[in-house]
C-alpha cells in the first residue's frame, strides 16, 4: 500500500466560527476520530468537494479541485448519505456507471450483484437501506479503483451487510493490494483491516502511528481512542 | 410555551422577525406621511407612479412576502414533487386540523391586518372610496390557496408551480369580472367567503397526504419510449461519459418540459372547435399554444439546476453527481443536450397536437386563408421566412428559458438562489407601472426612442464584458480549454451574424440603422449567463 495516495499538508477548513480542520498535516489513509473531528470533511477535501482553504491536498500526486477527472476516475466512493438516485434501476446504474471508468470490469460487477443478491429489474428507491448500501458498493467497488473512500459506509445497517461491506475492504486490500480509507463509528471493524492509524480531535492530529504499535501501547484501539479523545467522545474511526 | 399553536406563532415570528420588523417599519413610515406630513381635510392628489412607488409596489411585494412566509416557501422546493409543508413538523404530536389550521389562521390574520393598516395609514387619493372588507377576504383567499397548493404532492416536477399560477389567476380573473360587472361589497364578500374553508379542506388533504408519505410519482409514464428510443438505443451500453450523462439529466428533467405541456395542450386546442365561428379567436388560441413551451419552461427551469432533494444541503450538488469523473463543463454540457432535447420533445407535440387539432376542429381553412392574403401581401420567401422565424424564435425561447437560469440555481448558494427570486418578482412588480408610465407619457416614448442607441450601446456593453470575464475565469481555473473557448465565441459569432443578416433582410427600413439591428442580434444570441454556468457549478461543487 502506497503511503504516498492521499497527502495533506497544513490543511485548516472553517465553517463560519467553527474550525474543522486545524493545520491537519497527514498521510493518509489510516485514520480515527470522534464525532465532528473532522472525518468527513478530510474525506470531502480528498473527494475535491471542497477547497483547500490553506495548505494542500493532493491525491496520486494530484490537485482533486483543478484535476477532478483525473482524480475521480480512480476513485471508488460509497457516501455516508447513500444518495443514489432512487428512481434509477440497478441495471441503469450499472450502465451508468459504466460509462465514467474505462477500467470497468463487467465479470466482477455481475459477480458483485449476485453476491449481494441484487435485482436486475429493482428499482433504487424500492430497495432496503442495506441493498442500498450494497448497489452503492458494487459500482465503487466493479471497476477496481486504486483508492476506494467509503464514509461511514455502515451506519445504520445490519450486520450481514457490514460482514459484506468489510469483506468486500478486507477484499481489496488482502487480494488486490489496493489502498482504502474507511470511515466507521464500529472501532472492532477498523482493527480488522487497518495497518496504520491516525486519530484527529477538534480538526487536530492528536496520533498516528502503526495499529500493531498502537495496540502495543493500548492493548486496543478502544482504549487508544478513549486515552487520546475522551471517554466523552462517540468513537468514530477510519482506517 | 406549552401550546402547539404558541410554538408555532413562535416558529414564524423567530424566524422572519426582521422581514416582520421591515413590514412594521414600512407602515410606520406611511403612518408618517399621513398623519404629519399632510395636512387633516387635505385633498391627496399622487399621480400613478408616485401611488405604485408609496402604496402599491411596496403593498404587493409585502403581500408576496407573507405568502412565502406562511406557506412555509423560503424552506421547500417550489418545483420538487414531494410537498412544501416541512417534514419535520409531520411527527409532531398534533393533529392534521392543527397543522394546517395554525399556520392558515395566522397567515389570514397578518394579510388582514396588512389591508387594515394599508387602508387605514396608506395615502390614498381623493375621491376614491376604498373597500374595507373584500380585498381582505382576497388576500386571505389567496394565501389560503398558496397554502392549500404548495403543500399538495404532485406527480411531476414543476407542476406545482403551473397549478398554483393556474389556480390563483382563475381566481383573480373571478375578481377582476366581478369588479368589471361593478359588484357591490356583499357580492364580491359572497364570492370569497367561501374560498377560505374551501382552501382548508384542500390543505387538510394535501398535508394528510404528505403526512402518510403518499407522493404520485408519474414521470414513470414517459420514460420507456424516450429513454430507449432517444438516449440509449435499447440496452446497449452508453458510448461516453457524456451520453451517459445526458441519459441522466433527461430522465431526471429532460420529460417534465413535454409531460405538461402536453398536459396543458388539449384543455388549450379544445377551444379551436368552440372558435369555429369566430375565425378572429383561432389565432389568439394559436398563440396561447404557442407560447405555451416557454412558458412553462420558465416553471420547469427551477428544476434544472435543483439538487437531490435527500441530500442534506439542499442546494449543494449530491456528492453522487459530485464524485463523477467528469469536468464541471462537461456535466453542464449534459444539462444543456437535455434541455435541448426536452425542448424538441415539447415542440414535436405542439405542433403535432396543433395539426390534428386544426384539422379535427375544421378550422385549417381559417389558417390557410391567412396564409394566403400573407403570401400575396408580402410574397412566398418572405412569409415563409416570418414563419420559420416565429417558430425558430419560440423554440429558442423555450431551450433559452430553461438554461438561462441555470448560473443561479447552480451556484448552491441559498442568498443567492433567494435573493435572485426576491429581484425578479420586485422587477416584475415594478413592470406594470413603468409600462403604464411609457404608454401614458409621449414624451417619455420620445425619449426612449431617441435614447434606444444609446440603451442598446449600454446593454451591449454590459454583456461583452460580463462575457470576457467570464471568459477570463474560465481559461484561468481551466474550466474550459483554450479550443473550447475558441469554438464556443466562433460558433457565438456565426449565430450573431446569421440573425443579423436576417433581421437587415427582413427590416429594410430607414427607422431603424444596421448597427442597432447588430446590437439587437448581439443581446439576443444567448453568451454570458450560460457561460457563467461551468464556473456556478464549480464554486458549488468544489466549495
Amino acid at each position: 500500500m502506497s503511503e504516498s495516495v492521499i497527502s495533506v499538508s497544513e490543511l485548516t477548513r472553517r465553517f463560519g466560527a467553527a474550525t474543522a480542520l486545524d493545520s491537519v498535516s497527514v498521510s493518509l489513509p489510516r485514520l480515527v476520530g470522534a464525532n465532528g473531528a473532522g472525518k468527513t470533511t478530510l474525506i470531502r477535501h480528498v473527494l475535491g468537494l471542497l477547497r483547500a482553504e490553506s495548505g494542500s491536498v493532493r491525491v496520486f500526486g494530484l490537485d482533486p479541485v483543478a484535476d477532478p477527472v483525473a482524480v475521480l476516475s480512480r476513485i471508488g466512493y460509497l457516501s455516508e448519505e447513500n444518495d443514489l438516485p432512487g428512481w434509477m434501476r440497478v441495471d441503469e446504474l450499472m450502465r451508468y456507471s459504466r460509462a465514467f471508468y474505462p477500467a470497468w470490469d463487467d465479470a466482477y460487477a455481475e459477480e458483485l450483484r449476485r453476491t449481494f443478491a441484487l435485482d436486475r429489474a429493482a428499482t433504487i428507491k424500492n430497495l432496503s437501506k442495506g441493498q442500498r448500501a450494497r448497489a452503492g458498493l458494487l459500482i465503487a467497488l466493479a471497476y477496481r479503483p486504486e483508492l476506494l473512500v467509503l464514509d461511514e459506509p455502515s451506519s445504520g445497517l445490519d450486520p450481514i451487510v457490514r460482514r459484506d461491506i468489510l469483506g468486500a475492504v478486507i477484499r481489496t486490500i488482502a487480494d488486490e493490494g489496493r489502498t482504502v480509507l474507511f470511515s466507521s463509528h464500529l472501532l472492532n471493524e477498523v482493527e480488522e483491516v487497518a495497518d496504520h492509524v491516525t486519530m484527529i480531535d477538534h480538526g487536530r492530529v492528536v496520533l498516528s502511528a502503526p495499529l500493531d504499535a498502537i495496540k502495543e501501547s493500548h492493548r486496543s484501539l478502544n482504549e487508544a481512542f478513549i486515552a487520546h479523545v475522551g471517554s466523552a467522545a462517540t468513537p468514530a474511526a477510519e482506517a | 410555551m406549552r401550546s402547539p399553536a404558541l410554538a408555532i406563532g413562535w416558529e414564524f415570528r423567530r424566524r422572519h422577525r426582521w422581514g416582520l420588523m421591515a413590514v412594521a417599519g414600512y407602515l410606520f413610515v406611511v403612518a408618517m406621511i399621513r398623519f404629519l406630513i399632510l395636512e387633516p381635510g387635505e385633498p391627496v392628489l399622487v399621480d400613478s407612479v408616485r401611488f405604485a412607488a408609496l402604496v402599491s409596489v411596496p403593498l404587493t411585494t409585502t403581500f408576496v412576502y407573507l405568502l412565502a412566509v406562511f406557506s412555509f416557501g423560503f424552506a421547500g422546493d417550489l418545483a420538487a414533487r414531494h410537498s412544501m409543508y416541512p417534514a419535520r413538523m409531520f411527527t409532531l404530536p398534533v393533529t392534521n386540523a392543527a397543522l394546517v389550521g395554525w399556520p392558515m389562521l395566522y397567515g389570514t390574520a397578518a394579510v388582514t391586518i396588512l389591508w387594515l393598516a394599508a387602508r387605514l395609514f396608506a395615502v390614498w387619493p381623493s375621491g376614491i372610496e376604498i373597500p374595507v372588507i373584500w380585498p381582505a377576504l382576497l388576500a386571505a383567499a389567496l394565501l389560503a390557496w398558496t397554502q392549500a397548493l404548495t403543500w399538495m404532492p404532485y406527480g411531476l416536477p414543476g407542476m406545482r408551480l403551473i397549478v398554483a399560477v393556474l389556480c390563483l389567476a382563475a381566481l383573480d380573473t373571478v375578481v377582476l369580472l366581478a369588479l368589471h360587472f361593478k359588484a357591490g361589497e356583499p357580492r364580491m364578500v359572497a364570492i370569497l367567503a367561501p374560498q377560505v374553508p374551501l382552501a382548508y379542506l384542500v390543505a387538510r388533504f394535501a398535508v394528510a397526504r404528505a403526512r402518510r408519505g403518499e407522493v404520485p410519482d408519474w414521470r414513470g409514464m414517459f420514460a420507456r419510449p424516450a429513454n430507449t428510443a432517444v438516449l440509449t438505443r435499447g440496452r446497449d451500453y452508453f458510448p461516453s461519459p457524456a451520453r451517459a450523462q445526458a441519459w441522466f439529466e433527461w430522465r431526471r428533467h429532460g420529460r417534465s418540459l413535454p409531460a405538461l405541456v402536453g398536459l396543458l395542450l388539449p384543455f388549450e386546442l379544445a377551444l379551436l372547435w368552440l372558435a369555429k365561428d369566430a375565425p378572429a379567436f383561432v389565432f389568439e388560441i394559436l398563440f396561447l399554444a404557442l407560447i405555451t413551451p416557454p412558458f412553462m419552461a420558465a416553471c420547469t427551469a427551477w428544476t434544472v439546476s435543483e439538487p437531490t432533494p435527500q441530500v442534506r444541503d439542499s442546494y449543494g450538488v449530491p456528492p453522487f453527481i459530485a464524485t463523477r469523473p467528469l469536468t464541471s463543463a462537461e456535466l453542464i454540457a449534459a444539462k444543456l443536450k437535455m434541455a435541448m432535447w426536452s425542448t424538441l420533445a415539447a415542440w414535436l407535440l405542439v405542433l403535432v397536437a396543433m395539426t390534428l387539432a386544426l384539422e379535427w376542429s375544421g378550422t385549417w381553412s381559417v389558417v390557410t386563408e391567412r396564409a394566403r392574403r400573407t403570401n400575396d401581401a408580402i410574397g412566398t420567401p418572405r412569409a415563409a421566412t416570418v414563419v420559420l422565424l416565429i417558430l425558430a424564435g419560440f423554440i429558442v425561447a423555450t431551450w433559452k428559458q430553461l438554461v438561462q437560469s441555470l448560473h443561479i440555481g447552480l451556484t448552491g448558494r441559498e442568498w443567492i438562489v433567494k435573493g435572485s427570486v426576491l429581484i425578479t418578482l420586485t422587477l416584475l412588480i415594478l413592470l406594470g407601472p413603468i409600462v403604464e408610465w411609457i404608454i401614458d407619457s409621449p414624451s417619455v416614448q420620445r425619449a426612449l426612442w431617441n435614447a434606444l442607441p444609446l440603451i442598446l450601446g449600454i446593454l451591449v456593453g454590459i454583456k461583452m464584458s460580463a462575457a470576457a470575464w467570464i471568459a477570463t475565469r474560465l481559461d484561468r481555473s481551466r474550466l474550459l480549454g483554450d479550443r473550447a473557448l475558441v469554438a464556443g465565441a466562433a460558433c457565438w459569432v456565426l449565430a450573431v451574424l446569421a440573425l443579423y443578416g436576417v433581421l437587415v433582410w427582413f427590416f429594410s427600413t430607414p427607422f431603424v440603422a444596421h448597427y442597432q439591428l447588430a446590437l439587437i442580434a448581439i443581446l439576443a444570441v444567448p453568451l454570458a449567463r450560460i457561460s457563467a454556468a461551468p464556473l456556478a457549478l464549480a464554486w458549488n461543487r468544489h466549495r
